[in-house]
C-alpha cells in the first residue's frame, strides 16, 4: 500500500519582484514527502531554504508550479483558509521559541486549539497536558515560559506544534539558539517523535543536526541539488560521543 | 459566537500581564469621564437651583416691562415707559389678574444707627408681598392706606439689620434713605442666596410712591409691573389680556407689533433653562476634549503594543489565527482598557460631586444621562481609537513579522 504524500510540489517557483529586478528564489522544485518521513532540509544563506519553508508552512505562496499538502491543493486558498490549514495541518518550531511570554507552558501550548474553528478538541487543557508529558515537560506545566531554560523553552514549543495532532512538524532551525548538548537532545526528541508516526521537515544548517534525519534535502540558488536518503543515521549516544571527541 | 469567547480571554490575559501600563493608559479615560459626568452634573444641579428658586417667585407672575433690545451689550428701551397709566388701566379693568403692583428699583445709601451701606430700594404696592410671596418675620407690611398717602415707611432685608442695625430688631427704628429719613416697620424673612450669588437680603423695601414723590420729586416711570393671575390656569388669560389692554392704551395699531413685554414665570423658567442647559452643552463639550485625548492615549499605547508584540502576532498568525482574530483581539483590548476607565471616571465622577457637595454646599445630583453618557463615550472612545492599531496588527504579514527583532 502506498503510503499519504504529506507534501508533494511539482515545478514550484518563488519569484519576488524588486523594483525592476526578478529575484528568483525558487524555481522546478519537485519535492515529495511521504507519512512518517523525517527530512533535513540543508544549504547555505541564500539557497532558498527560508522561502520553501514559508511556502511548505501556508504563510507564502508559489508564484509557479503546484503544492499539495496532505490532499490540499494549496495555490488557490484564500488568506482565511490558509490561517486555517496552517492551524489544522502543521506545527511550527522557530529557531526563538516565539512563546507568549510570562504565560505558563501549558497556555502555550493549548494557544492552537485557541484558534481551532473546527472544534474537533474537547478538552484543550487536557491535550496540552499530554502534548507536554510527551517532550518529558508533563512536570513543568505551571511554569512560566521565562522560569524555563532554552532546551525547555523548545521542548514547551514542540509541545505546542503536537498539540493540533498535525500532519507535518515544520522546524526552522529549532536547534539554532541552543548550545550542543541540548541541540542533541532536541534532536533526539525528533527522532523520538518521528518514531511515533509524526512526519517532520525541518531546517538546519548545523550537518550533525541533520544527519539525525532520514533523508536530506540539499538546496542551492533555488534549485534542489541532492536529494538522498542517511544510511548511518546519528542517534543520541553516536553524536555525544562525537561532541567528546571535539572537546 | 464560541471564538469570540476565546478572543475575550486571550485579551483579557494580556491586559492582565501589563497591569500598570494598562492603568495608566485607562487614566486619560477615566479623568476625561469623571470631568464629562461632573461637568454635566453641575450643569444639571444649577439648572435645578434656578429652576427652583423662579418656582419660588409664585407661578402665578406676570412681569410687564418696556420693549427692550440688546444692543452693544447693553439693554436699549425700544418702547415706551411703562407708568402709572398703565398700572391704572391694568387696575380698574383686569379680570384674569388679581394682585398687581407697580415696581421701582433704585439704588440708595442707607445710614443707620451701627452704619451706612449702599443698597437697593424697590418700590411697590402692598400686593407686591402677596404676589412674590415675601413673609415677614417681625413687625408688619405697609398698607394700601401707606401707599395712598406715601408714607416714609419701609420694610428692610436681615442683610440690612445686621449691618445697620448690629443684629437687633429694627421694626420702630428710623433709617435714613438717601438723607430722607424712613420709619422701618418690618422685617422681611431670609431668603440667602439667589442663583447668581446675589445676596436677596440686601434690600428695602417702601411704598413705590414714596419713592417717586419722597425720593426724587418727579420721577414718573416704572421699571416693571408685576401681576398674578387668578390661579396657574389663568396665566395666559392674564397674559392675553394685559397684551390688549395695553395695546388699547399705547393705541397700537392692528399689525404693529407691540411696544413692551409680558413674560410669566414659565417663559422665565423656559429661558433661563435654555440659557443654563447651553451651558450645561458647553461645559460637557470642554470636558468630552479630555475624553479625546484620553482615546488618543488609547490608540498611542496600543500602537506602541501593537509593534512591541510583533512576534507575538507573528506566531499566533503562524499557528493559525485569522486577520479578524487579531483584529478582534486588539479591539476587544482597547474597548475594555476604555470601559474599564470609564467604569472607573462614573465612579471618580460620583465621588467627586459628593466631595464638591460636602465642602460647598452646592447640591450636584449625578444626573443618569451623564452616566449613559460616559458609558457610551467611552465605548465609542476604545472602539474608535483602538481600531486604527488593531487594523496594523492584523494586517502585519506573517513572514515578516516573524522575523521582526
Amino acid at each position: 500500500m502506498p503510503k499519504k504524500k504529506v507534501i508533494e510540489t511539482k515545478k514550484l517557483g518563488r519569484v519576488f519582484i524588486n523594483g525592476d529586478i526578478e529575484v528568483h528564489a525558487l524555481s522546478e522544485i519537485n519535492i515529495s514527502i511521504e507519512e512518517g518521513e523525517f527530512v533535513a532540509i540543508m544549504g547555505s544563506s541564500g539557497s532558498g531554504k527560508s522561502t520553501l519553508l514559508h511556502i511548505l508552512g501556508c504563510l507564502d505562496q508559489p508564484s509557479s508550479g503546484e503544492y499539495y499538502l496532505d490532499g490540499v491543493f494549496v495555490n488557490t486558498l484564500n488568506k482565511n483558509e490558509l490561517a486555517d490549514i496552517r492551524n489544522q495541518k502543521i506545527g511550527f518550531i522557530f529557531q526563538s521559541y516565539n512563546l507568549l511570554a510570562r504565560t505558563t507552558a501549558l497556555e502555550n501550548v493549548e494557544l492552537p486549539l485557541v484558534y481551532d474553528r473546527t472544534g474537533r478538541f474537547s478538552n484543550s487543557k487536557e491535550l496540552a497536558k499530554k502534548a507536554l508529558e510527551q517532550v518529558g515537560l508533563g512536570n513543568r506545566t505551571h511554569h512560566k515560559t521565562n522560569e524555563l531554560s532554552g532546551g525547555q523553552q523548545q521542548r514547551v514549543a514542540i509541545a505546542r506544534a503536537l498539540v493540533n495532532n498535525p500532519a507535518l512538524i515544520l522546524s526552522d532551525e529549532a536547534t539554532g539558539n541552543l548550545d550542543s548538548r541540548t541541540s542533541i537532545d532536541i534532536a533526539d526528541l525528533f527522532v523520538t517523535l518521528n518514531n511515533e508516526g509524526k512526519t517532520i521537515l525541518m531546517i538546519t544548517h548545523e550537518p550533525e543536526i541533520a544527519q539525525f534525519a532520514k533523508r536530506i534535502i540539499y538546496l542551492r540558488d533555488g534549485h534542489v541539488l541532492t536529494d538522498e536518503l542517511i544510511h548511518n543515521r546519528s542517534t543520541k549516544e553516536s553524536a555525544l560521543k562525537d561532541l567528546e571527541l571535539i572537546t | 459566537m464560541k471564538q469570540l469567547l476565546k478572543t475575550f480571554k486571550v485579551a483579557f490575559k494580556s491586559i492582565n500581564k501589563n497591569r500598570t501600563r494598562s492603568l495608566l493608559t485607562a487614566l486619560g479615560i477615566i479623568i476625561g469621564v469623571a470631568a464629562v459626568i461632573m461637568t454635566i452634573s453641575a450643569g444639571e444641579g444649577a439648572t435645578q437651583e434656578v429652576q427652583n428658586q423662579i418656582s419660588g417667585l409664585g407661578t402665578n407672575l406676570l412681569m410687564i416691562t418696556t420693549k427692550k433690545e440688546h444692543r452693544a451689550g447693553i439693554d436699549v428701551r425700544m418702547g415706551r415707559r411703562i407708568e402709572k397709566k398703565d398700572f391704572d388701566i391694568l387696575q380698574k379693568n383686569s379680570i384674569w389678574m388679581s394682585k398687581l403692583s407697580p415696581f421701582i428699583a433704585s439704588g440708595v445709601r442707607a445710614i443707620g444707627p451701627q452704619g451706612n451701606k449702599s443698597t437697593t430700594i424697590y418700590g411697590v404696592s402692598s400686593d407686591y408681598f402677596e404676589i412674590l410671596s415675601r413673609e415677614i418675620v417681625s413687625g408688619d407690611v405697609f398698607t394700601e392706606e401707606d401707599v395712598n398717602s406715601a408714607r416714609k415707611y419701609c420694610v428692610i432685608g436681615e442683610t440690612i439689620k445686621e449691618e445697620l442695625f448690629a443684629g437687633t430688631d429694627p421694626v420702630g427704628h428710623q433709617i435714613r434713605i438717601n438723607k430722607v429719613p424712613f420709619t422701618i416697620i418690618g422685617l422681611l424673612k431670609e431668603e440667602g442666596k439667589g442663583t447668581m450669588g446675589q445676596d436677596q437680603d440686601d434690600m428695602l423695601i417702601a411704598p413705590y410712591t414714596t419713592i417717586l414723590n419722597r425720593l426724587y420729586g418727579h420721577r414718573s416711570g416704572y421699571n416693571m409691573i408685576m401681576a398674578s393671575a387668578l390661579s396657574e390656569n389663568h396665566i395666559v388669560d392674564a397674559k392675553i389680556e394685559a397684551t390688549e389692554l395695553l395695546r388699547e392704551s399705547h393705541r397700537i395699531k392692528e399689525g404693529e407689533d407691540d411696544d413692551f413685554e409680558i413674560m410669566t414665570q414659565i417663559e422665565l423658567q423656559e429661558i433661563t433653562g435654555n440659557v443654563t442647559g447651553i451651558l450645561t452643552l458647553i461645559l460637557g463639550a470642554i470636558a468630552s476634549i479630555s475624553l479625546i485625548v484620553g482615546g488618543i492615549g488609547i490608540m498611542n499605547i496600543m500602537l506602541v503594543s501593537v509593534t512591541e508584540r510583533t512576534r507575538e502576532i507573528g506566531t499566533r498568525l503562524a499557528i493559525g489565527a485569522r486577520e479578524s482574530d487579531i483584529l478582534t483581539q486588539f479591539l476587544i483590548e482597547a474597548i475594555v482598557l476604555s470601559l474599564a476607565g470609564g467604569v472607573l471616571g462614573i465612579l471618580l465622577g460620583i465621588i467627586g460631586n459628593q466631595i464638591i457637595y460636602k465642602a460647598t454646599d452646592f447640591y450636584i445630583p449625578t444626573d443618569v444621562n451623564s452616566i449613559l453618557i460616559g458609558f457610551g463615550f467611552s465605548v465609542l472612545v476604545g472602539v474608535v481609537f483602538g481600531y486604527f492599531p488593531a487594523r496594523k496588527a492584523a494586517r502585519l504579514n506573517p513572514i515578516d513579522a516573524l522575523r521582526y527583532e
